[in-house]
């Protein structure tokens, strides 16, 4: 062991680890992809943070105002959407969403903590953190311009309220990842999910049925929901601050500590999940009780589709599999219902939700959101099979035949979705009508094949080695990303467009025939697409292999 | 005469200014167990990888029983059998279902698919947990489960890319077994392997490439003859048969001196 400095050790290991990812950045840059890549993650950071100042400067503002009235309660108002945000974020946009692969650390002597700096450091890189960091500093300046007296006070409290919200979030994941990667864990998940949100749609029946019992069940609600949030870390953190502003130092520095218990709290519970990972853990279908039973080769037949070709059955078949086995995209489908219900809340209780003043929005808002949170498997559809684009590469099936059956596929669990969507919006709405059923059909028969399209060609150009299993892993190319944002801005424009028109003119025939036929052109794209994607799959075959096999 | 199952024309791959392969031209015969050899870097995973589609040639052809595979992918692709580097499994899948899926890709219905799968896995030995996925398979376990989906369809020309790198004697005796019984039914075997006395038990020709070149070719017995001809051979005063080890050491000329100082390692 001469040589070896326990003292040292850390700080090198960590100097070690930034030197490899300043090397594997540098080197990145030598392909015409990497130089790319680049361009596009500085377009990107360019618009986080111009939403994170902006969005400073709007709190900050806010926050000085609160102060300066003597009302320092309500900035728990501005805690609330940062904290929510925060913690939401990683999951509505995990293309933007980046934890490390930790695994490949646990083969050197890392000690636990430096491991730990590694997993904190890269989690500090989230959009989410570098927004809602940027947000706390807009507050904190506000706070200190009305009240410069309490700046550094306001900095520490916030400060505390960041790291609380950085460890939530990988806690969370850490935690959901576990319990989503077991087949058994994952059904009780999913029950538990319809059977929360079947609760939720009830809650609209039981207050119509009820009637004006209902408005003073809100009260009552609204009157134990105070208390719950004091407790909660926003309202924590927003009473520390309060008190501090009204000179109460003593009740200001033990909420302070209240939020600090929450901060050990939460870093207890991650350290049980990153001590297994730092052991070598392995996540696996298998629990360690593995059902090892000696059974014989009882082989299922395959799907049988009529009309469609053996091979694009088989991919389709392997996909559906494939999603039924990642937690981590379970999570993201149910995102839209969920969303829906969000967006709904407050309507009932007299204040105005966004689709509560126009609920005939909620259909096309919801699926619109389905295939955008879809897009993050369609603009990158080899990304979970890695090393196997090897075999479809060296398989007689046509990559215009696999590409047929992921897009069945993915336009399967959209379909799936919008039958859902429907369901919900008849619940906690009113069932949307036959127009807008129509109209909705029409914008997706335009979206859904465009997107498709460009999928199908980023897939190849732009393909990104993804881990179904994890969360976090699932980042797709930077540069799939930006187009992924031209496109949306262009299709969900045009498509928005024409749904407006059709909503609010008097020609809504004229709209609907418009659709048609921007219908027909996204067909014709999607098909021409397809066609030519054998010729793309041929010229870019040496790039999958090395990307995604890597 | 024999009738060829692999034919090469001049075969060759750059990489930028790095010529990987450089005019490669390999006869193998239909019903051959062929290893192709080589040290590291030499060019024999490139070499592979243009013969089953996975990688386009710079310049040259390949024939592949007969049929010029830049002009008939997919009919050269339905009559091969692929076991790549990278096992080119998908992870998510059981065995079973892994094996169903092939199937179905290489265009066999439902029944036939999920027979043969069936005697595959029970061949393997790959029954014991079926609900397993294929992540979760130790590493022995996936090179017979990638050989298992490789040879599902029944191909002509088996091609393996290291069959047996990390796989215990068990593994490595069902593997065999599975070779010898294609070979015994006329099947073409085009394997690259670094352990030697594999491939010598194993194959009844031999290529061996050097830096990106073709540096010997033909029977075992042929090889061995060329090599002892060379004035090499004279003076080594061993009547013995050279083994592939050595015919291989002295066609590459990879003796090096082991004087190196690596003093701090005890």
């Amino acid at each position: 062991m001469a040589g070896l400095s326990a003292a040292s050790v850390p700080r090198g290991q960590l100097g070690a680890i930034a030197a490899l990812r300043w090397h594997l950045f540098a080197h990145s840059l030598r392909s015409r992809k990497g130089a790319l890549e680049l361009f596009s993650r500085i377009v990107i950071s360019v618009v986080i943070a111009s939403g994170g100042l902006g969005g400073a400067i709007l709190l900050g503002g806010a926050a000085w105002y609160f102060v300066s009235r003597h009302k320092p309660e309500a900035l728990a108002l501005l805690l609330w959407p940062v904290f929510l945000f925060w913690q939401m974020f990683p999951l509505m946009a995990s293309a933007l969403t980046e934890t490390i692969d930790a695994s490949y650390l646990v083969r050197f002597p890392l000690n636990y903590r430096a491991y730990v700096l590694v997993r904190l450091a890269y989690g500090a890189l989230d959009p989410a953190t570098v927004l809602g960091s940027l947000w706390l500093v807009g507050i904190t300046l506000g706070i200190g311009w009305a009240l410069p007296a309490l700046l550094p006070w306001a900095a520490l409290v916030l400060f505390v309220f960041a790291l609380v919200n950085l460890l939530l979030t990988q806690m969370v994941f850490a935690w959901v990842e576990r319990w989503l990667a077991q087949r058994r864990t994952r059904e009780v998940f999913a029950v538990l999910f319809f059977v929360a949100l079947l609760g939720m749609q009830l809650i609209g029946p039981i207050m119509t049925r009820y009637g004006e019992r209902s408005g003073a069940a809100f009260h009552t609600a609204g009157r134990f929901a105070g208390p719950v949030q004091a407790v909660l870390p926003p309202g924590i953190a927003s009473r520390s601050l309060a008190e501090a502003a009204h000179g109460r130092s003593g009740l200001s520095a033990a909420f302070l500590a209240f939020l600090m218990v929450y901060f050990v709290a939460i870093l207890r519970a991650l350290s049980i999940r990153l001590r297994a990972q730092f052991r070598g853990e392995n996540l696996s279908e298998v629990s360690g009780s593995s059902r090892t039973r000696a059974m014989g080769a009882a082989v299922p037949l395959g799907w049988r589709l009529p009309g469609l070709p053996g091979d694009v059955i088989a991919v389709l078949e392997k996909e559906f599999r494939y999603l039924a086995r990642s937690g981590p995209v379970l999570l993201t489908f149910i995102t839209p219902i969920v969303m829906l219900f969000v967006f709904g809340l407050g309507g009932r209780s007299g204040s105005t939700g966004f689709l509560q003043h126009w609920p005939q929005l909620a259909l096309p808002v919801g699926a619109s959101y389905a295939l955008l949170l879809l897009t993050n498997l369609i603009y990158n559809t080899f990304g979970p099979d890695g090393g196997g684009i090897q075999f479809f590469l060296a398989s007689p099936a046509t990559f215009r035949h696999v590409m047929l059956g992921k897009n069945l596929a993915h336009m399967g669990v959209l379909a799936v979705e919008v039958a859902v969507l429907t369901i919900g919006v008849s619940v906690m709405y009113h069932p949307p009508t036959l127009r807008m059923v129509v109209l909705t059909m029409a914008a997706l028969l335009f979206a859904a094949p465009i997107n498709l399209a460009a999928g199908n060609l980023l897939s190849l150009y732009s393909p990104k080695k993804t881990e179904f299993g994890t969360f976090g892993r699932q980042r797709a190319s930077q540069t799939t990303v930006l187009a992924s944002f031209a496109i949306q801005a262009v299709v969900f424009g045009i498509a928005g467009l024409a749904m407006f028109s059709a909503i609010y003119s008097s020609r809504s025939g004229l709209a609907l025939i418009a659709f048609v036929a921007l219908d027909a052109v996204a067909v014709l794209l999607y098909i021409s697409v397809l066609r030519g994607v054998d010729r793309v799959a041929g010229r870019r075959s040496e790039v999958l292999a090395t990307e995604l096999c890597n | 005469m024999d009738t060829l199952a692999i034919a090469t024309e001049n075969l060759t791959r750059r990489f930028g200014d790095l010529v990987a392969v450089q005019d490669v031209n390999l006869r193998v015969s239909s019903g051959q167990f062929f290893g192709f050899l080589g040290p590291n870097g030499a060019g024999k995973s490139t070499t592979i990888k243009m013969l089953t589609g996975l990688l386009a040639s710079t310049s040259g052809r390949i024939q592949i029983l007969g049929l010029d595979f830049a002009q008939h992918p997919v009919e050269v692709k339905r009559q091969i059998g692929v076991v790549p580097e990278g096992l080119a499994l998908f992870g998510r899948l059981t065995g079973a279902e892994y094996l169903t899926f092939v199937g179905r890709m290489y265009g066999l219905d439902r029944e036939t698919t999920a027979k043969r799968a069936a005697e595959l896995l029970e061949f393997m030995q790959l029954t014991d947990q079926p609900k397993k996925l294929v992540t979760d398979y130790s590493h022995g376990m996936q090179k017979k489960l990638a050989l298992a989906a490789a040879v599902i369809h029944g191909p002509k020309i088996l091609f393996l890319d290291e069959p047996f790198e990390g796989v215990d004697a068990i593994a490595a005796g069902t593997l065999k077994a599975m070779l010898q019984r294609m070979i015994a039914r006329g099947a073409t075997i085009f394997l690259t392997s670094h352990v030697l006395e594999i491939v010598e038990r194993l194959c009844s020709h031999v290529a061996i490439i050097d830096r990106g070149q073709l540096v010997a070719q033909g029977s075992l017995e042929e090889l061995r003859t060329g090599v002892e001809a060379q004035g090499d051979a004279a003076d080594a005063q061993a009547p013995a048969k050279l083994t592939l080890e050595e015919i291989f050491l002295r066609t590459v000329g990879g003796a090096r001196s082991a004087e190196q100082e690596l003093s701090w390692l005890g």
